[in-house]
């Protein structure tokens, strides 16, 4: 049986013809828009404040250790009539408490306690702008030296301003990188033990602070080793 | 033909990625055993989402409560656990500030109500059940009965100390302990494609037996995300390699602080996944008792 062509063949081969024509303008839309936002990406690494390491340890050993006593008043959540607290009338606790999209470095943190605000709160309370502390990206944007900027990065985009480093995650990384699981969770890498394990600080959502421990691999499955473009090596 | 060129396109594009799989186990080594999944244990849970009110903490006791989390903030719910003398199982809720009890079939049992969110459980030698609060990191120390004891018998276990020292070898440096004389012992991980990435020694036994816990990885640039593979090693007193348990789940909905426990021979793993809590059980007495001889 012969080719015979048909009216819809035609109509099928034309559109095509007319995709193919149009491949070239397509290649060079997209290499512009590419161009731009990589202009733009320049834009932003140009105005990301230097650190070098040991200052961002510094930074996260800051929020770590700092030390604060949870008053009557900070148990409560005035805009929220659900809110349930963490802690304790007169505890005491060491870390930053976790406060989902919260980033208050230790000075803001203090000032809101004694205005008083609520220590910490989860994202099952909703977001509260009546309670104080620090979520698991903003601990890291305040480890890098990104206090002016607000929460401007989140899971999601931190990738903006950090690069995927080429090197094996399991014995290369250095302090003051991270593990990024987009969505979800990040931690600062601080260093590997000697059974292979690693040690991060993070704003732990569990432990209901900014904590830093041993964890072993699997807890991390799924992300991904990023480098803050800002870092002085 | 034409059906016989794209049965080939097929193979050509499915068959050969197929049988030659990144992630794919490679062979084990022919003297080791390896043991199978022995029992999943099924727990129900109840879903906390948001808003969360102080009612919706105290539905459906027998289950375990799961909180959904958000952008930025991972699930969380049971993390902690450990086993009783009678195999059964005691697992932390911290969301209801309470540490539950389920029987050897998974079974609820009980539930003590202690006041604050726990992260992880251990039963000791002596019987005692030290609870850590997730928020300070303190330990308490309850009897068998629920019964608060005295802060001084909260001391965790030693634990024997583990160095990965390259990308095949090992060493745990287990202390002297019923039966057993301590002693170095060394792991070996050799095997194609894979590299030894950590080690944690789980428990000794009565008989001196180590289990050891080997983490290993196919591919250290993580570009796609970090991704390791999770071995249970059981090794007797004088450093025989008796048995492995190869095939350990890693896909956490809640990452647990009390990931593996033994106990009679029996490796337990938790696994909290969206849908339920799954303890699941790896029995390595018959077959690496039928090895060791």
């Amino acid at each position: 049986m012969g080719y015979e062509p048909t009216l819809l063949s035609l109509l099928t081969l034309s559109r095509r013809s007319a995709v193919f024509a149009r491949l070239p303008l397509l290649f060079v839309c997209a290499w512009l828009i590419s161009g731009l936002h990589t202009q733009a990406q320049i834009e932003v690494i140009a105005h990301l404040p230097h650190a070098t390491r040991a200052e961002i340890m510094a930074r996260a050993e800051k929020l770590a250790k700092h030390t604060w006593v949870c008053g009557a008043p900070n148990l409560r959540a005035a805009c929220s009539k659900k809110y349930l607290s963490d802690w304790k009338s007169g505890q005491r606790v060491t870390g930053i408490p976790y406060c989902w999209g919260g980033i208050d470095g230790p000075e803001a943190f203090d000032r809101k306690l004694a205005d008083g605000l609520a220590a910490g709160a989860h994202s099952r309370f909703g977001v509260l702008k009546c309670a104080a502390g620090i979520d698991c990206s903003g601990f890291v944007m305040l480890s890098w030296g990104l206090s002016s900027s607000g929460h401007a990065y989140s899971t999601s985009n931190l990738r903006e301003i950090a690069g995927k480093p080429k090197y094996n995650v399991f014995a290369d990384m250095k302090p003051g990188d991270v593990l990024n699981k987009p969505g979800s969770h990040v931690v600062l890498f601080t260093g590997y033990n000697p059974d292979g394990t690693i040690s991060v600080c993070e704003a732990s959502s569990s432990q209901a602070r900014v904590v830093c421990r041993k964890a072993t691999w699997s807890r991390f499955k799924g992300y991904i080793s990023l480098q803050y473009k800002g870092i002085d090596d | 033909m034409a059906r016989n060129s794209r049965v080939f396109l097929l193979f050509l594009l499915f068959g050969l990625p197929a049988s030659d799989a990144p992630n794919g186990r490679p062979e084990l080594e022919s003297d080791v055993c390896t043991i199978p999944l022995t029992q999943v244990l099924r727990i129900p849970i109840s879903t906390l989402g948001a808003p969360a009110t102080a009612e919706s903490l105290n539905v459906a006791p027998a289950t375990l409560l799961v909180s959904t989390g958000a952008a930025d903030e991972p699930p969380w719910g049971p993390s902690g656990f450990d086993v009783l003398d009678d195999g059964s199982l005691l697992i932390a809720d911290p969301l209801r500030s309470r540490v539950s009890f389920f029987d050897s079939h998974g079974e609820f049992r009980k539930a003590w109500k202690i006041g604050f969110a726990a992260d992880s459980l251990t039963v000791t030698a002596k019987g005692v059940v030290l609870v850590r609060e997730a928020t300070t990191g303190q330990l308490h120390a309850f009897d068998r009965e629920g019964k608060a004891l005295p802060t001084e018998e909260g001391t965790l276990p030693e634990q024997a100390e583990a160095r990965v020292l390259n990308t095949k070898n090992g060493t745990i440096r287990r202390p002297a302990a019923g039966n057993s004389q301590g002693g170095l012992l060394e792991v070996k991980f050799d095997r194609p494609g894979l590299t030894l990435v950590s080690l944690e020694a789980l428990a000794i036994d009565q008989k001196g037996d180590t289990y050891v816990a080997l983490e290993t990885s196919a591919n250290g640039d993580a570009a796609e995300g970090i991704n390791v593979n999770k071995y249970v090693r059981r090794y007797s007193s004088d450093g025989k390699l008796l048995c492995e348990i190869a095939d350990i789940p890693l896909d956490y909905y809640i990452s647990p602080v009390d990931e593996l426990r033994v106990h009679k021979g029996l490796v337990y793993q938790l696994q909290t996944t969206s849908s339920e809590v799954r303890i699941n059980v790896w029995d390595t007495n018959q077959l690496c008792s039928r090895s060791s001889h």
